[in-house]
């Protein structure tokens, strides 16, 4: 556990020097102004490690255990994803032929899945820059502090985002992501218009409340959002990687001797 | 599934129905409303991702040994309740409560990142968190 803590110190001790270079890069439109850092007070103080239930399965406001996942309004091409997929969660949650692009391929589960994951999550909070470090797949995001967005950025994971404070609140936007991921746990999918804002509150001091708000109007005809409560964990941020060699061999150990014939 | 090793508990779909459970992928391939015991002989014990994954050895009324696959947390999640690589060893005795496959196989989910189950090794209850 030592050797743990000290690990992710490095990576933290690692982090520091590219958040103040990435503080001098100039390159985002917007780029040649002077970040306008908040003072110190003016800051939220987001530290230690936020813990998920896992409870809320979609992002459905309507349906948060995905009872439904095609009741949404959404454009046909994305209810014939959703119709198609093959999740874990949700009323086609299944074990058999799965089609979860996390199961499948390790692929990155994308940032609102993150938030449905029973792992921890941590901010490092910088002047001008706020680092998310995810437990789950060991991703992260880099969140430049009261800048622009580029001009059409291009498709990525988890997308291009710029962050701000207002009071109390980290407010994340965010937009140019591929299409590749999930929003849930149900199989929702996204357009490349998927436009995220996040505002991340600690409601006290052990609760941190994340409201996401979803507008892509290539896939869903209205705006939705919904909200998640997280924990101040005791424990340290551990191992938890996708790895696709043992992903693949629990499958064939476990997941698919359950989904064989049954014994006569 | 052998009925003279397994003893199905009447407050297992009760349990769960309080406690919420989450494994990465789900809980599709088995019978969350039934809790079984099994009793046998660890074989082997495999710390890794996504799933710690147990092998007991049971034997069924006929003497024969069968071979129960039951799958733990992920390792991170059994280490913040205390577990590390060393909590299990081949030829530890266990009694542990299982999650059956609705299938009959000898395949079992035993914890989740927020279920726990009773895990018994040696003659002492092994706790999640």
């Amino acid at each position: 556990m030592r050797n743990r803590v000290l690990s992710f110190g490095l990576l933290l001790a690692a982090l520091a020097p590219s958040c103040l270079l990435h503080a001098q890069a100039p390159a985002r439109s917007g780029a040649g102004k002077t970040p306008t850092s908040p003072s110190a007070a003016a800051v939220p103080d987001l530290s230690g490690n936020w813990l998920g239930k896992g409870g809320s399965v979609s992002w459905d406001p309507m349906d948060p255990s995905g009872k439904k996942p095609e009741q949404m309004a959404m454009a046909p091409w994305a209810k014939q994803k959703v119709e198609a997929a093959r999740p874990p969660f949700g009323a086609r949650a299944t074990f058999d032929n799965v089609t979860d692009p996390v199961q499948k391929y390790c692929d990155p589960p994308g940032v609102t899945r993150l938030y449905g994951y029973p792992y921890q999550f941590m901010f490092v909070q910088t002047p001008n820059v706020v680092y998310i470090l995810y437990e789950y797949t060991r991703v992260w995001r880099l969140i430049p502090l009261n800048q622009e967005h580029p001009k059409d950025p291009d498709p990525a994971w988890m997308g291009d985002s710029v962050g701000r404070y207002e009071g109390d609140t980290l407010v994340i936007d965010t937009i140019g992501f591929n299409d590749k991921t999930w929003i849930d746990q149900v199989g929702h999918p996204h357009s490349d218009a998927l436009h995220l804002v996040e505002r991340l509150r600690r409601v006290d001091h052990d609760t941190l409340e994340v409201e996401v708000s979803f507008d892509d109007p290539k896939a869903y005809p209205k705006p939705f959002s919904g909200k998640r409560t997280f924990k101040l964990s005791p424990a340290p941020m551990a191992e938890a990687l996708c790895s696709l060699t043992e992903m693949q061999a629990f499958q064939d150990e476990v997941m698919k001797t359950t989904v064989q014939p049954p014994k006569k | 599934m052998n009925k003279l090793l397994v003893f199905f508990l009447a407050a297992g779909s009760l349990l769960l129905a309080s406690s919420p459970v989450f494994a990465h992928h789900g809980t599709a391939g088995y019978d969350m409303d039934k809790i079984i015991t099994i009793k046998g002989t660890i074989s082997s014990f495999n710390w890794s991702n996504p799933h710690v994954v147990i092998h007991i050895a049971v034997k069924n009324d006929k003497g024969e040994s069968q071979d129960w696959i039951v799958e733990l947390a992920a390792p991170s999640m059994l280490a913040r309740g205390g577990w590390t690589k060393n909590s299990l060893k081949p030829g530890d005795e266990v009694v542990a409560e299982t999650h059956p496959a609705k299938n009959g196989v000898t395949t079992g989910l035993s914890g989740t990142a927020n279920a726990l189950l009773k895990f018994v090794v040696n003659g002492k209850p092994l706790s999640f968190y």
